[in-house]
Formats: C-alpha cells, sequence, structure tokens
C-alpha cells in the first residue's frame, strides 16, 4: 500500500528525515513510534500531501505520490493530532464543507456524513456546534472526516493524545473495527502499549531514520533474544559455566555471585534445550529466566542504546 | 466563486455571526446621521436666508464616498490578514490543504468572501448615498464609476492583507505587516513625490536645471508615476472628475509641479486601476505560493 524509499527533509542544517524506507502492506494497521523530534510528523506531513520532501520517493497503491498529488489526496485520509474545528459551524456543517473540499455535493454528501456520524456514533449531534463538543466527539469527528472520501489509506498522527482512558479505548475499537473491514492504517503514538495491543506492524523511528521495522511478533522476538539469560545456580557453577561456554549460540557470559547472565542468541525452544543440558550435566539450577520483550522495552532498547547498557550495568562482571 | 466550499463556508458563518450586523448598524447609523444632519441645516438654512445650497448635497456625497473609501483602505486589510492566519492558527489550513482543495482555491475563496463583507457594506450605504438623488447633480453611471474604484481599491487592499496573512504565520504580524505597507503605499508614494518636489525646487537642483521655461518651478518628475500604485490618488482623481472640484485633486498633474500631459496622465483611473489590479494579481500569486505544500 505505502512505500517509501530514502526519504529526505532537512531544516536548515537539522535532519528530520534522513534516509527513511518504510513499507506499509494492504490491510495493514502499522504503528509508528520514535521520541519527540524522530520525524514522525515531517513524515506523516510528506506522505499527506503537506510538506514536499528534499528527496526520495512515495508510492501509495503503486502510485508516485509526490508526483500526483491531487490523486494521492483521494487515497489519503488525514487525522492530525490536533482538532481543527470552526467556531460557529454545526457538524453537519463542518461535515458537507469537507465532503465539498473532496468534490462531495448535495445528497451524496449528506448520505455519506450521515453514514459516517453513525459510524463514529455522532449520529445525534449533528445540529450542535463544533466547538461545543467534547475533545473525544472532537476528535471522533476529526476521523469521520478524514473517512468522507473513502481513503484507502489512513494516516492518524498521535490521535489519541489529551484523551482521556475511556474515549483512547473507544477510538481504539473504532480504528481496529475500521481496519477490520480492509482500510490500512498508518497510526503514530507515544502511547506504546496502544499500539502494541492495535498494530500488526510496527516502525521505529528514531533521527529521521527507521530504526526497526516488520510484524510486531517478529520484532518481540527479535529483541527478546537479545535479552540475557539470568540463571542463578545453586551448585556446580564450574561444570555450569563450562556448558555455556562449549554452546554455540552463546555469545558472552557475565558472572556475578552465584548468577550468570548469558548473550544467548537461540529461541525460547532452544533455551529450554539449554537449560536441559544443564540439568542434566549435574547443575543444580536454582533460576532461569529471560527478562521478557514488549514494544516498550524494544523501543527503550533501541531509542535508548539499552542494549548496550545492559550488559555493561553488571558489577565485578567477568566476561569469558 | 459559488462552487468554492470556503467561499460558502466563509458566508455562512459570516452572516451567522452577530459581527457583520453591527458592523452594518454602526457603518450605516453613523453615515445617516451625517446625512440628515446635514439635511436638516441645509433646511434651517432655507428658512432662513431662503436660499438653498445645493453645494451641501454635492459636500454630502463626496462625505459619504471619502468614508466609504476610508472604511476600504483601512478594513479590508483587517479582514484579510487574519484570513490565511487565522486557519493556521486555529490548525484547519492542513485538514484543508490534505484535501483535493487547492492552494489557489483555498485564498480565493477567502478573498472573494472578505470582499464580498465589504461590499455588503457599501452596497447597504447606497440608499445614504441616494439621498443626493432627490436634489440631482450625481448620475447612476457617477456611482457606477465609483464603485469600479472601490471595487479596483478593495481588491488591492484584500491581496495585499491576504498575501501579508499567507507569508506571515500569525495573525497580529501579519495585520502590522499590511497596515505597514499599506500606509507605505499612500503615504510613502506621496512623501517620495513631495521630496522630489522639495528637491526640485532648491536652488541648482537637477530637476530645475533640466526644465524648460514652462516647468521651471520644479516637480516630482518621475516619481510620479509611483501614484499610480496608491489607491489614494485614484479615488481622489475619480471624485475630481465625478464632482468637477479641481481643488479636491486639481489633477495628479499640478499636484507635485508641472508635469505636462501624457497618455497616463489624461487616463489616470484607468491606468491606476489597472496597475492595482495587476498588482493585486502577483499580491494573491504569492499567497498561493506561500499557502501551498512547501519546504516549511
Amino acid at each position: 500500500m505505502l512505500k517509501i524509499r530514502n526519504l529526505r527533509k532537512a531544516y536548515g542544517n537539522y535532519h528530520a528525515v534522513d534516509g527513511l524506507n518504510m513499507d506499509i502492506a494492504d490491510g495493514a494497521l502499522y504503528g509508528f513510534v520514535g521520541p519527540n523530534g524522530a520525524g514522525k510528523t515531517t513524515t506523516i506531513k510528506i506522505i499527506s500531501g503537506l510538506l514536499l520532501p528534499d528527496g526520495g520517493t512515495v508510492e501509495i497503491d503503486g502510485m508516485d505520490a509526490l508526483a500526483n498529488p491531487s490523486q494521492m489526496k483521494e487515497k489519503i485520509g488525514y487525522v492530525p493530532d490536533y482538532f481543527g474545528v470552526y467556531d460557529n459551524l454545526k457538524v453537519w456543517e463542518y461535515m458537507e464543507f469537507f465532503a465539498a473540499c473532496y468534490g462531495l455535493e448535495g445528497l451524496m454528501a449528506r448520505r455519506r456524513s450521515q453514514t459516517l456520524l453513525e459510524q463514529v456514533g455522532l449520529e445525534d449531534k449533528i445540529d450542535f456546534f463544533v466547538d461545543g463538543l467534547s475533545r473525544g466527539m472532537k476528535q471522533r469527528l476529526c476521523l469521520a472526516r478524514a473517512l468522507l472520501h473513502e481513503p484507502v489509506l489512513l494516516v492518524l498522527d498521535e490521535p489519541a493524545a489529551g484523551l482521556d482512558p475511556r474515549t483512547r479505548l473507544e477510538f481504539r475499537e473504532t480504528v481496529r473495527e475500521l481496519n477490520k473491514q480492509g482500510m490500512t492504517v498508518l497510526l503514530s503514538s507515544h502511547l506504546l502499549s496502544d499500539l502494541a495491543e492495535l498494530c500488526t506492524d510496527v516502525g521505529i523511528i528514531e533521527s529521521g531514520k527507521m530504526l526497526m521495522e516488520g510484524e510486531i511478533e517478529e520484532i518481540i522476538e527479535k529483541i527478546h533474544i537479545s535479552k540475557p539469560v539470568i540463571i542463578t545456580i545453586y551448585k556446580n557453577m564450574p561444570q555450569a559455566l563450562s556448558i555455556l561456554k562449549e554452546h554455540p549460540l552463546v555469545r558472552s557470559i557475565s558472572v556475578k555471585g552465584q548468577e550468570i547472565m548469558v548473550q544467548f542468541l537461540g529461541s525460547e525452544r532452544q533455551e529450554s534445550g539449554l537449560l536441559t543440558s544443564l540439568v542434566e550435566a549435574g547443575v543444580q539450577v536454582k533460576s532461569f529466566m529471560r527478562e521478557p520483550g514488549n514494544l516498550e522495552t524494544v523501543f527503550m532498547q533501541l531509542t535508548s542504546h539499552e542494549k548496550e547498557r545492559v550488559v555493561l550495568s553488571y558489577e565485578g562482571e567477568s566476561d569469558l | 466563486m459559488k462552487g468554492n466550499p470556503i467561499y460558502k463556508r466563509e458566508m455562512t458563518v459570516s452572516s451567522r455571526s452577530f459581527r457583520l450586523a453591527l458592523a452594518l448598524l454602526v457603518f450605516n447609523g453613523i453615515l445617516a446621521l451625517v446625512a440628515l444632519l446635514n439635511m436638516y441645516s441645509t433646511m434651517v438654512q432655507v428658512r432662513v436666508t431662503a436660499e438653498i445650497q445645493y453645494k451641501s448635497f454635492l459636500d454630502l456625497y463626496i462625505f459619504v464616498a471619502v468614508l466609504e473609501f476610508l472604511m476600504l483602505i483601512f478594513i479590508m486589510p483587517a479582514i484579510t490578514a487574519g484570513a490565511v492566519s487565522g486557519e493556521r492558527e486555529r490548525r484547519t489550513l492542513d485538514l484543508m490543504l490534505s484535501t483535493k482543495m487547492s492552494a489557489a482555491q483555498i485564498v480565493l475563496g477567502k478573498l472573494a468572501a472578505s470582499l464580498s463583507t465589504m461590499m455588503v457594506l457599501i452596497i447597504s450605504s447606497f440608499p445614504i448615498l441616494a439621498l443626493v438623488f432627490v436634489y440631482g447633480g450625481v448620475t447612476v453611471r457617477d456611482i457606477g464609476i465609483l464603485l469600479v474604484c472601490y471595487g479596483a481599491a478593495a481588491l488591492f487592499a484584500g491581496s495585499l492583507g491576504i498575501c501579508c496573512s499567507a507569508v506571515f504565520g500569525k495573525t497580529t504580524f501579519s495585520t502590522v505587516a499590511a497596515y505597514g505597507l499599506m500606509g507605505i503605499i499612500v503615504g510613502g508614494t506621496y512623501g517620495i513625490n513631495q521630496l522630489a518636489l522639495f528637491f526640485s525646487r532648491m536652488p541648482g537642483g537637477a530637476y530645475l536645471t533640466s526644465q524648460t521655461a514652462e516647468t521651471a518651478t520644479g516637480s516630482s518628475g518621475g516619481f510620479l508615476y509611483l501614484l499610480l500604485f496608491n489607491p489614494t490618488t485614484t479615488f481622489v482623481m475619480t471624485m475630481t472628475r465625478l464632482t468637477g472640484r479641481e481643488q479636491l485633486g486639481g489633477g495628479i498633474v499640478r499636484w507635485f509641479g508641472n508635469h505636462g500631459e501624457s497618455i497616463v496622465s489624461r487616463n489616470w483611473v484607468g491606468c491606476s486601476v489597472m496597475i492595482q489590479i495587476l498588482m493585486a494579481a502577483l499580491l494573491v500569486r504569492t499567497a498561493v505560493r506561500a499557502v501551498g505544500p512547501g519546504k516549511k
């Protein structure tokens, strides 16, 4: 659905987006994560046709989006991290105004607006002034607005910012429902827990570069194996160290008292095999565990170089 | 323009707002009060001197026309200076640009809505202006010519405001910039000509030495044509022609020394209206470029 290659955008000497690559498959619910200033909004603005890049390509549905901005806008529904509403305009007028901006007029615009307002649960608010709606309602209205022209790609830039937990949950459900109906969604957020539960794919960006991208389980698995296995030995430490040293999937070993920290590049099944071989060799193991990986730890690790710190922070370590 | 969604929305919102009704009431109230006082004083004079001062009706016409022109020049930049920057501040500009609307449609829709609002104010005051028809002296054609002059001035002032609004991010800055530029165009072109005339009249002045005996009193020279950009000059020239009062404008040619006759001075109103429309087009183009998806 969306293919970005070597996207670049600089503001003076500051490179907001620096050679970014991104792939979003049809029907994916893609979470776009990164710390503040990582380049998420700049990327989204380029995708939505609001900003011209300095270089690179953006393809949407197989079409060069930068060469055909008008056609591209027909394919994208954009919801920014703010509401953007007018005073003195009623909900139905707001919807019909944006419908007209997309070239929809008259009965067609009215019907489409009505359907979408029902979909986002605002059908009983059509005669309300937009300015008088609550934050959650405004956000749902913005979502309905972005869907007026039946886009194939919905781009949401931090849509849950400032919403209370209940409204956030409802909003998340609406997005999930849209995705189930076949719409491809690109969602940027700081709320990693939301993304982990909601998204099928994730891309982590920092300093304008894509650090990691793929299906969420794949990424968590990748980060899982990069976490150390911590083994506490009750008895027979030399035997344990000898087995670990000879294991082909062990990259490094650090020892602190009875605790061994092992950089083990194996899957969960191979972890279990390692434990079996230790026990079978007569090593008495008190505990054997790998720190669990989740999107939050992935994010922290990638964006703050946690990976290196995990090993180095152990006191009295002795790399073998 | 009727099909432009921005124009339609602006008209809906402004017609719903209390501000337009209030502006119509205050503006026409002031005009009506002055007009009725003027008529009353004429009637009182008739009772005292048994003489009707027809001149006072023409004064009324000039007063209303000048007031409307000043309103155009001073209110139009204020209305338009917030047009695009207001959308930016409300953060609705990006939403519009993410639709199929082009930057040109957005700018033109905004400008047309501001011009329409201004025209509502001007046309609503026509009944007061029409008081002069009771005694004659001003024809419908004269009013038509005045309308063309107003239209050009409004377009120019509006385009200037919308250009500043598009270029500057904040309404405060764009309003200051719009008034500053309007001040430079109105006062600056006049000042430059005064200065040029002053220097040309100094003993041994560059101009004086090159003057013929006929124009030995000096003149502002080529700087005179800067006044073609000045909508105030266009208005004064229009009023001079309509009222026949030479002392109003005295002909631009005589304002800043003897310039002699030329095609431009003979067709000053037409030329300046054309130049102001061209300037407006350039300003709108600049605004469109500033609004469109760019490097910012």
